[in-house]
């Protein structure tokens, strides 16, 4: 990567135009072109299931078009494998992260072309030295023989990075890559990505974060159900609200959410907890039909602590109360079971959602015990009433219950993840994340359903490490750092104050 | 229909022209195919080979597998017979033994799976050595000879073409299936397959679906090697030796997946059928009985390929290839 200057009109590297892609029963894009610079940063942006993820797709060889074109320099390509737009010099830094957690930063970045020596021995000494000057190029804090198990998200990205440089990237896509970090090390990604962008390379930038976008890209192309909605615009000739319209084909109305009945009596109190994990006397009270906001950094400790509520990691001391009672939950059947609790996780794939499964199952799994007639039986119609409701209330969008959760969008994914503790009839709703990579409009939608959750005499523990989502739908909120709540605060709504007060907790 | 779709997607309506197409080319080419006889063995060795295979599909179905099936199943044929040859235990007593047996060794590779994390191939890998071991020990290899007249008279046994076992087999199909899909615990166990941690998570009793997933995969060993006993007329310590292959080639021809999480009665039905037509089918053209082994590794191992191919990567391959030909490309 040699470092030219930036020429006053950068040339288009990567022409794309006229894709069309249809799958059984859905044309995910139509007629979508996209326009790449070297030296420019071009943000994608678009809801969920507008086509963005099939784009990139098609642009790393992992799908072929059914119609279109693509220019690479302006000569016609064709991607047949990920492996030939490699090749070709496109790398992509995937949401989910593809790398070997076992094995060493710098054989990961020379996954595939390991150098050797002799009759073809891994030559460690070789692999280090190569990665080095990669390492250090993305400002990476670890040395190249650290397993890339034992490094943060954050570190992890940069890893991708790098290995995306070495292959020679003159064109990197960046999917969501500030879903899952922290705010300082968001901007240190953006400091990356400018020296990218120095270095002539294009930059693709996918986010649902549009502050983001304004403060780091150069132009835009929207998706809208696998159209162009806006293509190639300069982002410094738009503004917020134009570009919201052209993500979701109108201007956004965030509703003010209704007022709804005080807080009751407190349903959770938590005493002195103390875990191996580094909670240490750590206390917190849960009122009915109160949101209660846990902010904090990933890493804070907030996941762990929900796990030990739920009865999934051990606590070592403190008192638990539930509805007044003092509770030893052993299991998290336990804690559904006996104490009505529900735990949407945060990694709905992971931990929520059995993938290739129904949303049926998927629903009814928390019930199946309570559906069985003649012994154990259970007949698919009573099933489907028993989870219809909640499916209706969340407003599932899916072509029928049969549908596989996997097929699903990611904000239809979590309303069933959600969907099946309603089902349950949890009262005590731990949410841990719910909106990451969660579009606008569905976003909104899910703030909403957790509001009139609360409404309705269900008491809420909101974890969150997105601000403006947990100063919008908490009654109080709780400030976590290093496994301690830091502070407590009542929420006035009032966005600039609070975010004040909050960040003065957290430094 | 749909009802069908949801037993064995996709793959069991491809299995079943397979089959149909093997048996009219059978019959034509060997019109022996056709005879009592014939049928009556073929459908006495399917019968029994198919509770083993479903013996592996209810443990992958899990996400684990099963390796000691065979010597579960030839352990407890051993001490069937044993109990009734030796101390002249009345028959069903014997009988009710053996399968208590047979659900007790699959409780064992449960709660070792449980208990200890390791990986089922390597725990059941242990565990059937330790149930041929103790087969071993009590026979010195030698049969039992002479099992009571009911039981092997119950081997030979048959309406016409249809051997009396294959009763037994449908029976404990269509209860495996209605199991799986429409009980309480067998849905839990399915999505503990899916899912481990989602399952966990949802408040589904983990233990309780490993250990029922496996206790139902050694009752199954036992029932089938059982009726290989009755078939045999004896208790042959070698019962069951042969079991690995068929058992994994069922469920997975069958379009199981070994990650776990599909339970794909009708196409391991299906499957055990296609691999019966091999197996007669070789036997009707006189191959070589020292090749027979090599040609039914091979076929298998073509059908598994085969059976892995879905309809929708022909039409990809397909689809490749024209517009190859059409010179757009390249």
């Amino acid at each position: 990567m040699s470092a030219e200057p930036n020429p006053t009109t950068p040339e288009v590297r990567l022409e794309v135009s006229g894709i069309r892609k249809q799958f059984p029963g859905v044309v995910a894009l139509d007629d979508v072109s996209l326009r790449l610079r070297a030296g420019e940063i071009h943000a994608l942006l678009g809801e969920n299931g507008a086509g963005k993820s099939t784009l990139i797709k098609i642009l790393t060889g992992v799908y072929q078009p059914d119609e279109g074109e693509i220019r690479l320099d302006g000569s016609p390509v064709r991607f047949a494998s990920p492996r030939s737009a490699l090749a070709a010099g496109i790398s992509v830094v995937h949401q989910e992260r593809n790398l070997i957690p076992q094995f060493t930063v710098a054989e990961n970045i020379l996954l595939e072309r390991i150098p050797t020596r002799g009759v073809q021995l891994v030559d460690h000494a070789a692999i280090n030295r190569l990665a080095r000057p990669w390492i250090e190029m993305v400002g990476l804090d670890a040395a190249p023989a650290t397993p890339v198990a034992e490094l943060s998200v954050a570190q992890m990205q940069l890893v991708e990075i790098a290995k995306a440089l070495s292959l020679q990237a003159r064109i990197l896509l960046m999917d969501e890559p500030t879903a899952a970090i922290t705010p300082h090390e968001v901007g240190y990604l953006f400091r990356i990505l400018g020296d990218l962008r120095r270095h002539n390379v294009a930059l693709v930038f996918v986010s649902h974060k549009l502050e983001e976008v304004f403060e780091l890209c150069d132009r835009v192309t929207v998706l809208r159900d696998g159209r162009n909605a806006a293509a190639d615009v300069a982002v410094a000739t738009l503004n917020r609200d134009q570009l919201v319209t052209y993500m979701i084909g109108r201007a956004e109305v965030i509703a003010e959410l209704p007022p709804k009945p005080a807080a009751g009596e407190p349903v959770l109190a938590v005493a002195g907890l103390t875990t191996n994990g580094g909670h240490a006397a750590l206390s917190l009270v849960l009122r009915k039909g109160e949101v209660l906001g846990l902010y904090g950094l990933v890493g804070a400790g907030r996941s762990s602590l929900a796990k030990t509520l739920v009865g999934e990691i051990k606590a070592t001391g403190g008192e638990v109360r539930v509805r007044g009672a003092i509770t030893h939950i052993k299991s998290f059947r336990e804690a559904l079971e006996k104490y009505r609790f529900g735990y949407v996780s945060e990694d709905r794939k992971q931990e929520g959602l059995i993938l290739l499964h129904s949303v049926r199952v998927n629903t009814s799994i928390t019930i199946w015990r309570h559906l069985r007639s003649f012994g154990q039986w259970i007949t698919r119609s009573k099933e489907d009433a028993a989870i219809l409701p909640s499916i209706r209330e969340l407003d599932v969008k899916a072509h029928s219950l049969s549908q596989s959760v996997g097929t699903l969008s990611g904000g239809n994914q979590q309303k069933v993840s959600i969907a099946k503790w309603l089902a349950a009839k949890a009262e005590i709703l731990i949410i841990d994340e719910p909106t990451v990579g969660i579009d606008i409009k569905t976003k909104n939608a899910l703030h909403e359903l957790i509001w009139d959750l609360a409404a309705n005499g269900k008491s809420i523990l909101l974890i969150s490490s997105d601000m403006p989502e947990v100063i919008r739908l908490s009654d109080r909120i709780l400030v976590m750092r290093n496994h301690a709540i830091v502070g407590e605060l009542l929420n006035t709504h009032q966005y600039d104050e609070m975010s004040e007060a909050i960040m003065a907790r957290l430094s | 229909m749909t009802r069908l779709r949801s037993l064995a997607p996709g793959v069991a309506l491809g299995l079943l022209l397979i089959d149909v197409v093997g048996m009219l080319v059978l019959s034509v080419v060997r019109p022996q195919f056709l005879s009592t006889y014939n049928l009556f063995v073929t459908g006495r060795d399917l019968s029994i080979l198919l509770l083993v295979a479903l013996a592996q599909m209810v443990v992958l179905s899990l996400g684990q597998m099963n390796l000691s099936i065979g010597s579960i199943g030839g352990l407890v044929a051993i001490i069937e017979s044993g109990l009734m040859v030796r101390y002249g235990v009345p028959v069903p007593v014997a009988l009710a033994t053996g399968l208590v047996l047979g659900i007790v060794c699959g409780v064992i590779n449960g709660l070792l799976v449980y208990w200890t994390k390791i990986n089922s191939f390597v725990l059941t890998l242990g565990t059937s050595y330790v149930f041929a071991g103790i087969n071993l020990g009590i026979t010195h290899a030698t049969p039992f000879y002479h099992i009571p007249n009911e039981i092997s008279s119950f081997g030979q046994a048959r309406v016409g073409p249809f051997p009396l076992m294959a009763a037994v087999t449908i029976v404990l199909t269509l209860l495996l299936a209605g199991f799986l899909y429409q009980v309480v615990l067998g849905r839990q166990l399915l999505a503990a397959g899916g899912n481990p941690l989602a399952a966990r998570l949802s408040g589904l009793p983990i233990r309780r679906t490993t250990l029922t997933a496996h206790a139902i995969s050694g009752f199954l060993a036992a029932v089938a090697g059982t009726m290989l006993m009755a078939q045999l007329g004896q208790g042959q310590p070698t019962i069951g030796a042969t079991w690995v292959l068929p058992s994994f080639a069922g469920p997975i021809i069958g379009g199981a997946s070994l990650a776990g999480g599909s339970a794909p009665v009708l196409g391991t039905v299906l499957a055990m059928v296609l691999i019966s037509l091999i197996d007669d089918g070789l036997v009707l053209v006189s191959a070589d009985p020292f090749w027979v082994q090599f040609l039914i590794g091979a076929l298998i191992l073509g059908a598994v390929v085969l059976g892995r191919t879905r309809l929708s990567d022909i039409r990809a391959f397909l689809r490749i290839s024209t517009t190859r030909l059409g010179g757009t490309t390249r």
